[in-house]
C-alpha cells in the first residue's frame, strides 16, 4: 500500500518437510532460485534461512555462491535463525550485511563521447548536498515525506534508503555527502561499513520523534553542511507552528499517566514526545538495549517524575503486573501488543504502524490528534474489560513483576 | 522432493496447532519452541484472519520456551520443564497444551518424559508433537485433535443417542470458523441432537472431556481432521462420516441426510426439517428476484482456496445461485491420494456443470491456468467474453480478479480485507450470508 495501489509481496517458500529435514534442504533451495529467477525475473533474490536450515547445516552462502553465475539476479543470504538470538534488531544488521556485500557496486559506467562539463559541475554538485536518510521498515512513505520535506527546506537532496529502495539503485548510497540515521538501533553496522568502505561521514544520535528530537535531528545534519543559520530559522517557525496547532489538543492531555512499549529508541522517544504534549511517563518498556540509547535515557531522566523501566521482548504477563500497578491512563504498543491494556480498560494507541504519520513536527501533531480521539472516546476498551478476562493467576498480580528475569553469568535471560 | 510454495496460504503445523490450541474452551498454549515462532504465527493471523488474533491466552500472551543456541546444543528439556512451572504460577488454565517446533523436535527433546511429570502431579497438561516441517496448519490443527483423542478424551465412555461429534473446520485458518461451527451445531441441534464442536463459546472442556460417548463423528471436510476421526475410531470405537462442509441449501439437505442415514434417525424427521429450512430461506430470497434480474447477477465464476472452500463454494454456484462456476483452484498442498476425492464432488454437480479442477500452490500461476482454460480473443467481432465475472477466493486473488476485470470475495485464508467475527457461511442461513457478500461486491459501487 504504499504508493496508493495495493500490490501483493512476493515471497516464497521451500516448505522443508522432514524428508528435507534428513536429506539436507540445499538442492531444494538451488532449485527454488534458479525457478525463482526464471518466472519472476526478479533483480535480487534474497535468501533468508530459519531455524531449520541452521540447524541441519545447510550452506546457504554456498548454494547461492555457487548459484550466482547461472542467475540473473543477485542473490543475498541472509543469516536469521529464529534460535540464535532474542533480540530482533540482529535481523537490521543481518540484512545491511547481505546489502553491503551485494548490491553497492556502482553499474560499469561508459567512455562518454561528448564531454559536458557544466553536467559534471553539476552533478558533483548535486551530491556533495546529499544526504542518506536511512529508513526502517517500522516507517511508511508519509514519515518519509515528512523528513525529505525538512531536509529539502534546507536545499538538501535526499536519497532514501534501504526500505524500498530499488536493488539497482542502491548504489546511490554510496555517494551521498553523509548519511543520517532516523532510528540508531537500526543503522549503526551499516553506517560505519559506508564510512569504512566508502568514506562516507555519518550522523547517527537522534530518532527524529517528538519535537525536540526533531529539532536536535535538524541540527546535525544541518551542522554538517555549516547550515546552522538556515536550520535555527526553520526549527523555530516550524516549533511555533507546532504548537499552536497542538494548544487544542493540550488540556485533555495534561496530567494522563502514560505508558510506552516498544523498540528500545521508538520508545524512549515516543516518552519524550509525549511529556512533551503534557502526559505523565509512568512507565517504559524497551525490547533490548544498546549503547545508542543512552543519550536518551538522559533525556528522559532529565524530567522530574520517576517511572518504571523495563527491558524485555514483549513480555505481556510482566506488563499486566506494571499496569495494574502503575494504572496509566493510556497505554501505546507494539503491532499486537496493546490487547493486555485493552483488556484492563486502559485507552491505547498503536506505537508504530507504517500508514500513519509519527516522525518528524508532522508526525508530533499528527499522534497527538490521534490519542486526542483515543481519549476522547475510551469506551471500547473500557467495555471490553468488564466482559474479557486476562489468563493471569491472582497470586501473579502480587508477585514482583521481574521475578521471572535471571542473571546468568552476566548475560540476562528472561 | 516436494516444491516450493509461492506466498503460502497457511502456516506451518505449529501455526495451525496454536490457533486451535487458543481457540480451545479456557486451554493455555505452551510452546516448546525457538524465539519468534510465536510472534510470527500471530502476526501471520493479524493479517490473514479476517482480522482476528489472540484469545484467552493467545497472540504475544502465549507462553513459549524460547530456546536458544544453547538449547540446541545441550538439549531443552530443563528450559521446557521451567517454562511449564513458572506458567502454571502466571497464567490459569483449565487445561495446558504443549506444542513443540522445528528447533526442539530436531534435537530431539523428549517432551513426553517432561510433560508426564507434570501429570503425576494431577495437572491438566498434554501434549502435540507440532514442529513446522512436519506439515501445515491444516496438519497442526489435526495434530491437536489428535493428541485430544489420544490424552485428554476419558475412555470408556457410554456411547449416548443423540451425541456426535463435530469438526474438519480449523480455527483461524477457515476464517469463518466459529459462525461455520455454530451454524451447524445450531442446525443438527434441530434434529435433536447434541452436538460436541470443540472450539465454540457453545463447547466446553468437560464436553470435550466426553466426547468418546458419541455415537458418530462428522467431519466436515475431504481432507482436514481425517487423521483425527482414525484416530478417534481405534481409540475410541467412534465411526465417522466424511462430507464437505454444506454452504446453501443443495448441499445442506445432502449433509442433513447423509447425518440422518448414518445415525439411522427417523426420515421423516429429516426430511421436515430439511423442507422447513427451504420454506425460510426462500422466503428471504424471494425479495432479491427482481433485482437478481434486473442487475442481472448472474456470474461466471473462478473459485480459488484451500480443499474446503473451493469444493463447497463451487457447489454452492452452481447448484443454489445457478452461477458458472467455470475454474476451480485448490491451492493446498495435497498428497496425489487425497485429490481424487475433490475432483469426484465436483463432478457430480445437480447442474451438470463441470468445473475444471486444478491443484495449484503458486499464485501468480493461476491466470495461467485460466488463459489455458477459457479461448482468448483473437481479435474476433463476436467473441464468448468470460464476463460478467467473479473471483471468489482470499485477498491473495484480488490481482487475480483484477486481471479478469472480475468482482473479488475473500472467504478463504487469508482474507486480510475484511473483518469477520461470528459470520459463517454454513447450512441455509450460511447461505444466504454468501449471497449478502457476493451481492454486496458487486453493487458497492451503487
Amino acid at each position: 500500500m504504499r504508493r496508493g495501489k495495493v500490490k501483493d509481496a512476493l515471497w516464497l517458500s521451500t516448505a522443508l518437510n522432514e524428508t528435507d529435514v534428513i536429506s539436507g534442504g540445499e538442492v531444494k533451495l538451488e532449485e527454488a532460485i534458479r525457478e525463482v529467477d526464471r518466472r519472476y525475473r526478479p533483480s535480487s533474490i534474497i535468501v533468508a534461512a530459519g531455524c531449520v536450515p541452521g540447524i541441519i547445516g545447510d550452506d546457504i552462502d554456498g548454494v547461492a555462491a555457487r548459484l550466482q553465475p547461472q542467475v540473473s539476479a543477485k542473490i543475498l543470504p541472509v543469516h536469521c535463525e529464529g534460535f540464535k538470538t532474542k533480540i530482533w534488531a540482529t535481523a537490521y544488521d543481518a540484512v545491511y550485511h547481505a546489502i553491503g556485500r551485494n548490491l553497492l557496486d556502482e553499474p560499469r559506467e561508459y567512455d562518454q563521447i561528448l564531454q559536458d562539463e557544466f553536467e559534471e559541475l553539476k552533478e558533483k554538485h548535486i551530491l556533495s548536498r546529499t544526504v542518506n536518510l536511512m529508513n526502517v521498515s517500522s516507517m511508511g512513505r508519509v514519515d518519509e515525506l515528512e523528513l525529505s520535506r525538512l531536509l529539502r527546506s534546507l536545499g538538501l537532496e535526499v536519497n532514501i534508503f534501504p526500505v524500498f529502495a530499488h536493488p539497482e539503485e542502491m548504489y546511490k548510497v554510496t555517494r551521498a555527502a553523509v548519511s543520517i540515521s532516523t532510528c540508531p538501533t537500526h543503522d549503526d553496522y551499516f553506517l560505519k561499513h559506508l564510512e569504512e568502505k566508502y568514506g562516507i561521514p555519518y550522523i547517527i544520535r537522534h530518532m527524529p520523534i517528538g519535537i525536540d528530537n526533531t529539532s536536535l535531528w535538524i541540527r546535525d545534519v544541518a551542522a554538517f553542511f555549516g547550515l546552522e543559520e538556515q536550520a535555527e530559522k526553520l526549527i523555530s517557525e516550524e516549533v511555533r507552528e507546532l504548537h499552536t496547532a497542538l494548544a487544542e489538543f493540550k488540556p485533555l492531555f495534561k496530567g494522563k499517566k502514560v505508558f510506552v512499549s516498544a523498540g528500545e529508541i521508538r520508545a524512549l522517544a515516543n516518552g519524550q514526545l509525549l511529556r512533551e504534549l503534557g502526559f505523565e511517563v509512568a512507565g517504559i518498556r524497551s525490547f533490548h538495549h544498546d549503547e545508542y540509547a543512552e543519550v536518551d535515557y538522559e533525556k528522559l531522566a532529565a524530567g522530574n517524575r520517576d517511572f518504571v523501566f523495563n527491558i524485555a521482548n514483549a513480555q505481556p504477563f510482566e506488563e499486566v503486573n506494571m499496569l495494574k500497578r502503575t494504572k496509566p491512563d493510556l497505554f501505546l504498543g507494539h503491532w499486537c501488543g496493546n490487547a493486555t491494556a485493552s483488556k484492563l480498560g486502559i485507552a491505547t494507541h498503536v506505537i508504530y504502524n507504517t500508514g500513519l504519520s509519527y516522525i518528524g513536527y508532522q508526525g508530533v501533531y499528527e499522534l497527538a490528534r490521534r490519542l486526542y480521539r483515543q481519549l476522547k472516546n475510551p469506551l471500547f476498551n473500557k467495555r471490553l474489560s468488564r466482559y474479557v478476562p486476562l489468563p493471569y493467576t491472582d497470586q501473579w498480580y502480587d508477585a514482583d513483576p521481574f521475578k521471572y528475569i535471571k542473571i546468568m553469568g552476566g548475560e540476562g535471560v528472561e | 522432493m516436494s516444491k516450493f510454495i509461492e506466498k503460502p496460504r497457511y502456516l506451518c503445523a505449529l501455526g495451525g496447532a496454536m490457533a486451535a490450541v487458543t481457540a480451545l474452551p479456557g486451554t493455555v498454549p505452551v510452546l516448546h519452541a525457538a524465539s519468534g515462532c510465536a510472534g510470527n504465527i500471530t502476526w501471520a493471523q493479524n493479517g490473514g484472519s479476517g482480522l482476528q488474533v489472540g484469545g484467552y491466552c493467545g497472540g504475544l500472551s502465549v507462553p513459549s520456551s524460547n530456546v536458544q543456541e544453547r538449547e540446541v546444543v545441550f538439549g531443552g528439556s530443563e528450559r521446557l520443564r521451567e517454562q511449564i512451572r513458572n506458567t502454571l504460577e502466571v497464567i490459569a488454565g483449565e487445561l495446558y497444551f504443549v506444542l513443540t517446533g522445528c528447533v526442539t523436535e530436531v534435537i530431539g527433546d523428549d517432551v513426553r518424559a517432561v510433560v508426564s511429570e507434570f501429570q503425576d502431579e494431577g495437572i491438566d497438561i498434554i501434549f502435540a508433537e507440532t514442529g513446522g516441517f512436519n506439515g501445515n496448519s491444516y496438519h497442526g490443527y489435526d495434530l491437536v485433535l489428535q493428541s485430544l483423542f489420544r490424552n485428554y478424551v476419558r475412555r470408556g465412555v457410554e456411547k449416548i443417542k443423540g451425541r456426535v461429534n463435530l469438526w474438519g473446520i480449523a480455527p483461524f485458518m477457515d476464517v469463518f470458523w466459529r459462525g461455520n461451527l455454530a451454524g451447524l451445531r445450531l442446525l443438527l441441534g434441530k434434529l435433536g441432537l447434541e452436538v460436541n464442536t470443540f472450539f465454540t463459546a457453545g463447547d466446553t472442556l468437560e464436553g470435550i472431556k466426553q466426547a468418546a460417548g458419541a455415537e458418530l463423528n462428522i467431519i466436515v471436510s475431504d481432507v482436514y481432521g481425517l487423521e483425527a476421526a482414525k484416530v478417534c475410531e481405534e481409540v475410541h470405537g467412534i465411526p465417522y462420516v466424511v462430507v464437505p462442509p454444506p454452504i446453501g441449501p443443495a448441499a445442506t439437505d445432502d449433509f442433513l441426510r447423509r447425518v440422518g442415514a448414518a445415525l439411522s434417525l427417523d426420515i421423516l424427521l429429516v426430511e421436515d426439517l430439511i423442507e422447513q429450512e427451504n420454506k425460510l430461506y426462500y422466503h428471504y430470497l424471494e425479495t432479491l428476484i427482481d433485482c437478481y434480474n434486473d442487475l442481472d447477477l448472474q456470474r461466471y465464476a473462478v473459485v480459488v482456496g484451500d480443499a474446503n472452500y473451493t469444493v463447497s463454494v463451487a457447489k454452492f454456484l452452481s447448484d443454489d445461485l445457478g452461477w458458472l462456476p467455470e475454474l476451480v483452484v485448490c491451492t493446498d498442498q495435497l498428497g496425489e491420494e487425497q485429490k481424487p476425492q475433490l475432483s469426484h464432488r465436483l463432478s457430480s454437480l445437480k447442474s451438470g456443470l463441470q468445473p475444471e479442477l486444478v491443484f495449484e500452490t503458486d499464485t501468480s500461476e493461476i491466470l495461467g491456468h485460466f488463459n489455458r482454460y477459457w479461448p482468448r480473443n483473437r481479435s474476433q467481432k463476436y467473441y464468448n467474453a468470460f464476463s460478467p465475472a467473479f473471483v471468489v477466493g482470499s485477498s491473495l486473488d484480488r490481482e487475480l480478479a483484477q486481471s479478469l476485470g472480475a468482482a473479488h470475495l475473500s472467504v478463504s485464508f487469508p482474507v486480510a480485507n475484511r473483518a469477520v467475527l461470528d459470520r459463517g457461511y454454513t447450512g441455509y442461513s450460511g447461505g444466504l450470508h454468501l449471497i449478502e457478500d457476493l451481492f454486496s461486491a458487486i453493487v458497492a459501487g451503487r
